[in-house]
């Protein structure tokens, strides 16, 4: 969509001159920074959150070696099932390891675990995601290794915790969800509670955990000293401002906060006329504006400022007792618009709202366009993608190019040279051995 | 004059470390509550002049308030502030006065970060942009968080959680795929994902401080830091060539997965039949023989009759207790949980108490109420929980501008006369924004000199 509304003001190019800022910004690539250059993660997770933490600190430097099994992560045949010829890479595994590198290793045999324990004592960052105490009776307790390496920083992502009745639960995105508070409140009162769009919990603790092992890192720097960090998914969702928001009302009063009709609900039915999604010409559009004060902007908006003045809505408890009328009024205004033109408009009038896009609508908008977000990578078996981007840009910060996820153990070979110097003889024999 | 003393708990990762947060709502505090949690002394900046913590004149009786009073100061009383700002200090400073800005300048030179939530030119307009703030402290760490990043035809657009949910893709692929988008409801988990980001981005730039004594300036788009959560999507729509539409609680890899009634009012279990060996220990929990049905035999029958199947799996579980229900599928290797609901479910979740999720917090407005704590656990600092009361406002103005800056006492009388520091909202500081029902209907007295207000004032909110 072509929204801009500045055009005069757009930056060009890097080093933008902005009102009176020189700042490293503007069209540049979305590509990794070096400022955790130098430090090791040895990936040891499976599923989604401990795998997006690890890509998230080899996005801003650090060196990621993944350990898949020899057949390689279960994460890469997800779309598999109905072809299990299939050989290319999920969109998800594709996602989870850009600029990883691949070690395939053994952990069955004593070779494999002797190779896993020395990378462990060259390791700045362990993420894992056994289920508690798994690792631990395979030998690698984190007691085990900080004796070898105290500054390590074990990081701990785990759907309920390393302690407590539900440690060893299974769970998927659905089921951690519904145990997080986050899902009863979500959906129709009538019909069943529903989870959101995509696997936001997982990368909601996935991405908790990456803040959580770079303040332990910052620590470091101080102390020499790692730490261990139990991230549990339920509890970052649990303790997710969603969630947090709406049990203190619950708390300090008793007031329960049910499922209840979207329109109705989403600003506290102070002013519950134009929230929530609302039909336009060619989609959706959703809108929050908070109490009474947006009213005006809201009735200039829309070219009808004699609402303002209207009987039926000149006070706040009045426009909520005609709410359907008002609604009525407010949809013939969206029915005539288009998302583009809608969105325009309400930032001329201070309304928050915002099309509802699709993922492919998302890709060609131009505000993400602009900044380079999407970039693309090439890889060996999936062809040239556009890739999103860094979650935010260090300005001081050298960067270099996005590496595609690996192949299985594609640097294999690199890994056990860089890291523990063994010749190719010795990578022979293990491969023969079907350690690696 | 700087005493340049931090006050942050020992042995906490982000001990040593002084934060300054000016934002609202959720995505900058929640950013601040974090890096709180961890230890770093975080200075809350309000105004007396912008009060963001619900209305300063609420209706009488509110479930937003302890026991549905406001009392006499509701902006201290206030459920959504009060849960959202543990474990930082308050003050206050009107940054459109010199004065303001001078103090916030002295404040700067003791500080290792600053960030902020509010639309992008507002730090510029009071005069505190990053070049201002790097003459006072060449290695100041400085975020600026706007919706959709500090560059771009959407830089000054004003935004919240719920918009960039639906820009970003995410709105698009909620609700129930029978229905239109119209019956989705308003979600702003997009603030969330900004604030572990900021977080990170945060933590990363003090890393690179420590290595390189070089501080920065941080872009952050929340849209674009909310957008790497869902990666896979944009990768699939362009190998397949047709975008992800809604699966509501199904999965397009396997089946049966669902949310189901159970016995009481409201109570559901969700459940989730990943893999054929799920399958077949859920058909044995499960003694129903229609489910040894040939037409759900294989993973793509199941996805094909998965309607049916619900209808199967619903009839065994509506009588029965959701929590009997997980405990036996899960005995059996299959996930599964209770749907929970944010109160009383959470409150009384076993797992949850048992590691301490919630702890018994004394604030001095607003009672004693056990509060949801800090999540992020380090075995550096097991058995201490760090969950110090939310702050009053400007509770914290004697300290910081006395003990760390160094102010006489005259001097902060001065500020407290002209109003730059204060305690007490000053009139027409109400945003007027209520995010929670009243619990009764009620007069609203101040209602009608609110919708006053200068239609082109824009909210300058960024959250």
């Amino acid at each position: 969509m072509a929204l801009f509304l500045d055009l005069a003001k757009l930056t060009e190019g890097a080093d933008a001159i902005d009102n009176g800022q020189i700042l490293n910004l503007g069209v540049m690539p979305t590509v990794p920074y070096e400022a955790l250059d130098g430090y090791l993660v040895i990936d040891l997770s499976d599923r989604l959150a401990g795998s997006f933490c690890a890509k998230t600190l080899g996005l801003y430097g650090s060196e990621v070696v993944k350990i898949e099994p020899l057949e390689g992560d279960p994460l890469r045949k997800l779309d598999h099932t109905e072809d299990e010829t299939d050989e290319s890479d999920s969109p998800l595994f594709l996602h989870l390891n850009v600029g990883k590198k691949s070690l395939t290793l053994n952990l069955d045999t004593a070779e494999g675990k002797e190779i896993l324990g020395i990378l462990l004592q060259k390791a700045d960052i362990l993420v894992e995601t056994f289920i508690p105490g798994k690792l631990a009776s395979v030998g690698f307790s984190y007691e085990g290794i900080a004796k070898h390496n105290p500054g390590l920083i074990m990081t701990s992502i785990t759907p309920f915790g390393q302690t407590g009745p539900y440690k060893e639960f299974k769970y998927t995105e659905l089921t951690v969800f519904a145990m997080s508070g986050a899902m009863h409140r979500e959906g129709l009162p009538e019909r069943y509670p529903l989870r959101y769009g995509a696997e936001v919990a997982q990368y909601y603790a996935g991405n908790s955990a990456a803040a959580a092992t770079t303040s332990a890192i910052f620590r470091r720097l101080k102390t020499n000293v790692g730490d261990w960090i139990d991230i549990s998914i339920q509890e970052c969702m649990a303790g997710h401002p969603h969630q947090i928001g709406r049990r203190a009302p619950f708390i300090y009063s008793g007031e329960l906060d049910p499922r209840t009709q979207p329109r109705v609900s989403a600003a506290g039915a102070r002013e519950p006329y134009a929230v929530g999604t609302f039909r336009c010409r060619d989609g959706h559009v959703s809108f929050l504006p908070l109490g009474p004060r947006m009213w005006p902007n809201i009735a200039r908006m829309i070219g009808r400022e004699d609402l303002m003045y209207d009987s039926r809505f000149n006070d706040p408890d009045k426009r909520s007792f005609n709410r359907k009328a008002l609604e009525d009024i407010f949809q013939s205004w969206l029915d005539k618009r288009t998302r583009e033109e809608i969105f325009i408009e309400v930032q001329k009038a201070g309304v928050p709202g915002s099309p509802i896009l699709r993922s492919d609508e998302v890709m060609e908008n131009e505000q993400f366009e602009s900044r380079g977000f999407f970039t693309e990578v090439d890889h060996p078996t999936s062809g040239t993608l556009k890739y999103t981007g860094d979650p935010f840009r260090l300005t001081a910060v050298p960067y270099k190019k996005l590496m595609p996820a690996p192949t299985v153990g594609q640097q294999t070979n690199q890994v056990l040279k860089d890291h523990l110097q063994l010749s190719s003889e010795d990578i022979a024999s293990l491969k023969e051995k079907g350690i690696v | 004059m700087s005493k340049e003393k931090v006050s942050s708990i020992p042995g906490f990762p982000l001990e040593g470390v002084r934060a300054i947060e000016l934002s609202e709502i959720w995505a900058g505090p929640f950013c601040g509550t974090l890096l709180a949690d961890m230890g770093a002394e975080l200075l809350k900046v309000e105004s007396v002049q912008r009060i963001a913590r619900g209305p300063v004149n609420p209706p009488k009786r509110s479930g937003a308030y302890p026991n549905g009073d406001p009392g006499e100061r509701p902006w201290n009383r206030q459920s959504n502030f009060n849960a959202m700002n543990r474990n930082k200090k308050g003050i206050t400073l009107d940054l459109k006065t010199d004065a303001g800005v001078e103090t916030f300048l002295d404040l700067t030179s003791t500080a290792d970060i600053i960030f902020c939530n509010y639309a992008r030119s507002v730090m510029e307009d009071f005069g505190l942009g990053y070049e201002e703030l790097k003459k006072t402290k060449p290695d100041i760490i400085f975020m600026l968080m706007p919706g959709y990043g500090n560059t771009g035809p959407y830089r000054d657009y004003r935004s919240m959680g719920m918009a960039i949910d639906a820009i970003s893709g995410h709105s698009f692929l909620r609700g129930y795929p029978d229905l239109d988008h119209s019956t989705n409801s308003l979600v702003h988990h997009p603030d969330a994902a900004a604030a572990v980001n900021a977080v990170f981005a945060l933590t990363t730039a003090l890393i690179y401080r420590g290595r390189t004594g070089k501080g920065q300036f941080i872009d952050m788009s929340q849209a674009e830091s909310f957008m790497t959560h869902m990666g896979e999507i944009f990768l699939e729509y362009q190998i397949r060539s047709k975008p992800r539409e809604r699966q509501g609680n199904r999965d397009f890899h396997y089946a049966p997965q669902g949310v189901y009634p159970c016995k009481g009012d409201d109570n559901w279990i969700a459940i989730s039949v990943v893999t054929e060996a799920h399958w077949k220990s859920f058909i044995r929990c499960i003694p129903l023989p229609n489910l040894r049905d040939g037409k759900f035999s294989s993973v793509k029958s199941r996805i094909a009759n998965h309607d049916e199947l619900d209808l199967t799996i619903e009839k065994w579980t509506s009588d029965r207790d959701r929590y009997e229900v997980m405990d036996t599928l899960q005995s059996s290797g299959i996930p599964s949980g209770v749907v929970l609901n944010c109160g009383p479910d959470t409150y009384g979740d076993p797992h949850l108490n048992e590691r301490e999720f919630f702890q018994i917090v004394d604030h001095p407005d607003a009672g004693i109420f056990p509060m949801t704590g800090p999540v992020l656990k380090f075995q550096s600092n097991s058995g201490v929980v760090l969950h110090n009361p939310s702050p009053c406002l400007g509770q914290h103005n004697d300290y910081v501008l006395g003990d760390i800056l160094g102010y006489t006492q005259e001097k902060m009388d001065d500020l407290a006369s002209d109003n730059v520091i204060g305690t007490v909202p000053l009139p027409g500081s109400d945003l007027g924004g209520s995010r929670r029902a009243s619990m009764e209907p009620v007069h609203r007295e101040s209602m009608s000199q609110q919708t006053n207000i200068d239609p082109n004032t824009n909210d300058s909110k960024e959250d």
